[in-house]
């Protein structure tokens, strides 16, 4: 059933993080969520009777060790602003499965969505994915299988399509400006997904001045009808707030109407907060309309002092280039099942890729070897050999070895015998376990043959 | 020597005390159609045989304006809201409103202007109504009362007569609709208030008692009577709020404790955190209307002495019905009172009636009578336990906005569980050992609540704000604007800044020599960043004088 048709209140978890800065002038300062405090606690939304106010919890280290290969280990990579705001996140998920809420939405920062599977450090504002988070949390403590995050923010969303790249059962949509204009360059219609999962990944792409009109285009004509095929059994929504006209990141030309508009057709069960930097003429009026949006409140009170209604007009070209990225993205998706088969027959008995990660907030550069068992019987298990590089100097080196749900013994056994090979080999610095079947996961540190256990 | 006399919903309770001694007590069955003459009864039973010349303070505190919107004889009021961009104002259910166009933003500016022609139409159909009183509430108000301001002149001249109220007077607090209906309630029942106080002040005066008279706040202060006519509304829920501040006048200091006030019907119950009053995170419920009414924290619930007592399967059920008074007193059936009766907790009414009450239950249980009484005292204390156990949860869950607040956010367990008013002292041992805690039941519990009012210090607050980057510090309830020069204020120069500013406010209020017990409870900074510059500053201070007793009051 969809968030729109259950009964009951709208979650919400407001979490500014007044405390917790990247640096005192970065976008992602103490500053970036004060205005938006401002118009919601004056508007009283808190108050009215469809909308709940929860308190954050801190995540556990587990949730964390559960999607992510923190190297050296989750305690470094995370401060207890991370931990809090992929927390508020769970207990969202928690009160959703409970049946208090009907849907929910996580004001939270720091955000997430350019953290991948394996962190070193900071990468686009992000150390830790609070989607993925919310996503393994979804499927291992209440058993979902079927799960669809819907990307609305102005920047690829490549950190959650990186952790969900093999999996066919997390449907991954990111609209966002195109890559060859903004950071982090990705997200072309090409990138869908590893050989089991072709097509539950997909990018659209969008040109610099994306209008309302582009952009609902995309969720009318796309997105919506994929959904309705795909039968998630929970959206969620990365929900980024830099398509606005004020963004000063970012060059779309989206409104809070527009926001608005999209939270209330695209109804998801979860909202995350991802970037939107525009703190004083974005914010506190995009994320009013969002609340209103999914509390089935009036929004259309809501709007930027400077909006007029049919302010801003794509050209022709521009509404010509949407449209033929739509058509291609959906001839993707009507293809998925010929193109899996095709990929997995070409395919031995591991698929394996080379990729390199640039985190540019702290400025390291990361190469890996990745490699999935092509297995009848299960997911297959993975395996990553990371290496950081900070400057000349090698950071960190890592091996990672990830066992699916529901893992054959095969894999199984496999699995335990990479990470038993690599235990105690001195070219390497951390051999990580990730045991999802049995939701266990393990950190060796080889110079100093600590373990650890989350 | 100090009064204390609260008019309560059932009675009305007085005591004089005099330095940390209960000289003497009074009490009287309140008349809600005269609360005026249940204040000087219980006066007059006090003063009899006093020098009422060494009396150095009287302090009231009176259910009138509770009573006054329970009963809806409230005066009519105009709402006119400037709410600009944001939520549909019929989704906060104000009931009536104008709706002017106009709109100020979060930091204080002027994002859409007032309509002239608007405000004067607006002010031709309150004339049209008949209506005298009109409550002018503009969102952001607090942060620029400019438009509040305009509005409320235009209205003036159209309407000579009528009494306007303006928002940013009434609340400096963020939370429009809260501050819309606190705003409508304070102009619903100033004129009625105003004649209350003046009639105490003569009927005091007539008695020969020349000691400055206070009236009791819902946040445990006191404040003299003749300035309470600027915020009558804050006088709500001031029987609560005496018994809790009597509580902490007879409990030692800084411990943690929970108020059980059990009555017919309800059970009240309240906490002291570390000896401070848990005050409710945003304000208080008043009828339907949240408000900004600073309250301390008080939950009702559906049970007391005279809830009825039913069977349901095996289990013992109570309340939350009242069908009359304890059989043992007459009433129709049983009930916890018959039940305490049986166990000799209580020697009130008649033994053989109560012993057929809890007759009625065993047969229903297939047990004895003394058996079923104990099953339905677990029962009242069960629920009274599990109440008190989720108000401690509440707090802990209260949301947070920084990580530090949510670190150190400490579990508390109750030390005391202290029993006030009538019921409850059979009650609370069995409350506090569920508990683990010391159960304390004064040595005036019954007039805690007079006790309280009698010892209560004066609160205040005063919220401040300051926009380096606008060059502008604002006090929202003095409607008080300042320049202020300094690009990069820091913290402390504020405080100071906020500290002068209350100590000129207590002096305007009349209780200037308690500003020296002010605080700074609240206090934000942000940097303004634009571009990659630090361009200002924004500081939000909340300073206040807490609720506290008065020195001379050095009990425990």
């Amino acid at each position: 059933m969809s968030s729109k048709e259950r009964p009951g209140k709208t979650g919400l978890i407001f979490f500014p993080a007044f405390d917790w800065a990247i640096s005192p002038t970065h976008p992602e300062r103490e500053e970036r969520l004060l205005y938006t405090r401002d118009q919601i606690f004056e508007e009283g939304l808190m108050d009215l009777p469809q909308i709940e106010e929860y308190k954050p919890r801190l995540a556990e280290l587990k949730d964390i060790a559960r999607t992510h290969f923190c190297v050296p280990d989750v305690e470094s990579q995370v401060t207890e602003a991370h931990l809090i705001a992929a927390g508020s996140t769970l207990t969202l998920a928690d009160a959703l499965e409970k049946g208090e809420i009907r849907n929910g939405f996580a004001l939270v920062r720091p955000p997430g969505h350019h953290s991948m599977r394996v962190v070193h450090g900071n990468r686009g504002f992000c150390n830790i994915n609070n989607m993925a988070i919310l996503v393994e949390y979804l499927r291992t403590k209440y058993g979902h299988k079927r799960i669809a995050v819907i990307d609305t923010d102005v920047h690829h969303g490549d950190g959650t399509q990186e952790i969900f790249w093999h999996d066919p059962d997390v449907l991954c949509i990111s609209f966002h400006q195109d890559g060859r204009t903004l950071y982090p360059g990705s997200g072309s219609v090409s990138e869908m997904g590893g050989p089991q999962a072709l097509s539950r990944t997909l990018n659209i792409p969008l040109p610099p001045g994306t209008t309302d009109e582009g952009i609902h285009c995309v969720l009318d004509n796309l997105i919506l009808p994929i959904l309705d095929e795909f039968k998630p059994d929970l959206v969620l929504n990365s929900a980024g707030q830099d398509n606005h006209y004020t963004d000063p990141l970012a060059n779309m030309r989206f409104s809070t109407n527009g926001y608005a508009r999209l939270n209330e057709k695209l109804a998801p069960d979860l909202c995350v907060l991802e970037g939107g930097y525009a703190v004083e003429t974005a914010l506190p009026y995009v994320n009013t309309g969002i609340i209103q949006a999914m509390a089935g409140l009036d929004y259309s009170h809501v709007r930027e002092p400077d909006f007029v209604p049919g302010r801003f007009v794509q050209s022709a070209e521009m509404v010509q280039e949407i449209e033929s990225t739509v058509a291609q993205v959906q001839k993707i998706w009507d293809e998925r099942d010929e193109m899996v088969e095709s990929a997995l027959s070409e395919l031995g008995d591991f698929y394996k890729r080379r990729k390199r990660v640039f985190y540019d907030t702290d400025m390291i550069n990361e190469s890996q070897e990745e490699a999935v068992r092509i297995c009848p019987d299960c997911a297959g298990y993975m395996t990553i050999a990371s290496t950081a590089q900070r400057g000349y100097g090698i950071l960190n080196s890592a091996f990672c070895i990830s066992i699916p749900r529901a893992a054959c013994s095969s894999c199984r056994q496999d699995a335990r015998e990479e990470f038993e090979e690599h235990v105690d080999d001195k070219r390497i610095g951390f051999v990580c376990l990730q045991d999802k079947d049995r939701d266990t996961y393990t950190a060796y540190n080889n110079a100093t043959r600590n373990r650890k256990n989350y | 020597m100090l009064i204390g006399i609260d008019v309560g919903g059932t009675t009305t309770d007085a005591v004089l005390v005099k330095g940390n001694h209960v000289v003497k007590t009074a009490y009287l069955p309140t008349d809600h159609d005269n609360l005026l003459n249940c204040l000087l009864g219980a006066l007059d039973q006090l003063i009899e045989g006093i020098v009422t010349q060494e009396i150095e303070r009287v302090v009231l505190s009176t259910t009138l304006i509770t009573n006054m919107i329970a009963e809806g004889k409230t005066d009519s009021v105009a709402l006119v809201l400037i709410p600009g961009p944001g939520t549909n104002p019929k989704d906060y259910r104000l009931g009536d409103t104008i709706i002017l166009d106009g709109a100020i933003d979060f930091r204080g500016r002027e994002i859409a202007k007032l309509k002239e022609a608007q405000i004067k139409d607006a002010a031709m159909k309150i004339s049209e109504h008949g209506q005298s009183r009109v409550a002018v509430v503009g969102k952001f108000g607090q942060r620029n009362h400019a438009h509040e301001q305009k509005v409320g002149e235009i209205m003036a001249k159209i309407l000579p007569d009528a009494k306007i109220e303006l928002g940013h007077k009434v609340s400096g607090q963020l939370n429009f609709p809260r501050r819309a209906a606190t705003t409508m309630l304070t102009a619903a029942t100033r004129d009625k208030y105003i004649e209350f106080a003046q009639a105490v002040s003569a009927a005091i005066r007539q008695r020969k008692i020349s000691a400055p008279v206070y009236i009791l706040k819902a946040d445990g202060g006191t404040l003299p009577l003749e300035k309470s006519v600027e915020m009558p509304v804050e006088t709500i829920f001031s029987g609560p709020a005496a018994s809790i501040m009597g509580v902490l006048a007879l409990t030692p200091p800084g411990q943690t404790s929970v108020v059980v006030d059990i009555g017919g019907t309800t059970t009240d119950l309240a906490l002291i955190l570390s000896g401070k009053p848990l005050l409710s995170s945003k304000g208080a419920k008043v009828d339907s209307l949240l408000t900004h009414i600073r309250a301390f924290a008080v939950k009702s619930v559906a049970i007391g002495g005279d809830s009825a007592v039913n069977v349901a399967g095996d289990r013992v059920v109570v309340g939350p019905r009242r069908d009359g008074p304890a059989l043992c007193m007459g009433g129709p059936g049983p009930t916890p009172t018959d039940a305490m009766r049986v166990l000799g907790m209580t020697t009130i009414g008649d033994g053989t009636k109560a012993e057929e009450a809890m007759r009625q239950i065993a047969i229903q249980l297939g047990c004895s009578p003394k058996e079923a009484a104990e099953k339905v005292i677990d029962a009242v204390v069960e629920k009274i336990v599990s109440e008190i156990c989720d108000m401690f949860l509440e707090w802990e869950q209260e949301p947070a906005y920084r990580i530090w607040e949510i670190m150190k956010r400490e579990k508390l367990q109750a030390q005391n569980v202290v029993g006030v008013g009538g019921g409850a002292p059979p009650l609370v041992p069995l409350v506090a050992r569920k508990l683990g805690a010391v159960a304390v039941v004064p040595e005036y519990a019954s007039v805690a609540n007079a006790i309280g009012a009698a010892v209560a210090r004066p609160t205040l607050t005063l919220n401040l704000r300051i926009d380096t980057e606008r060059g502008e510090y604002i006090v929202a309830e003095e409607g008080l604007t300042g320049k202020i020069g300094d690009r990069k204020m820091m913290p402390d120069e504020a405080a100071r800044l906020a500290e002068k500013l209350l100590t000129e406010r207590a002096a305007r209020l009349g209780i200037g020599e308690y500003a020296k017990e002010a605080e700074v409870t609240y206090s934000e900074v942000f940097n303004m960043v634009r571009g990659w510059s630090t361009v200002g500053r924004l500081l939000d201070l909340r300073m206040e004088i807490p609720a506290g007793l008065l020195p001379s009051w050095g009990r425990c």
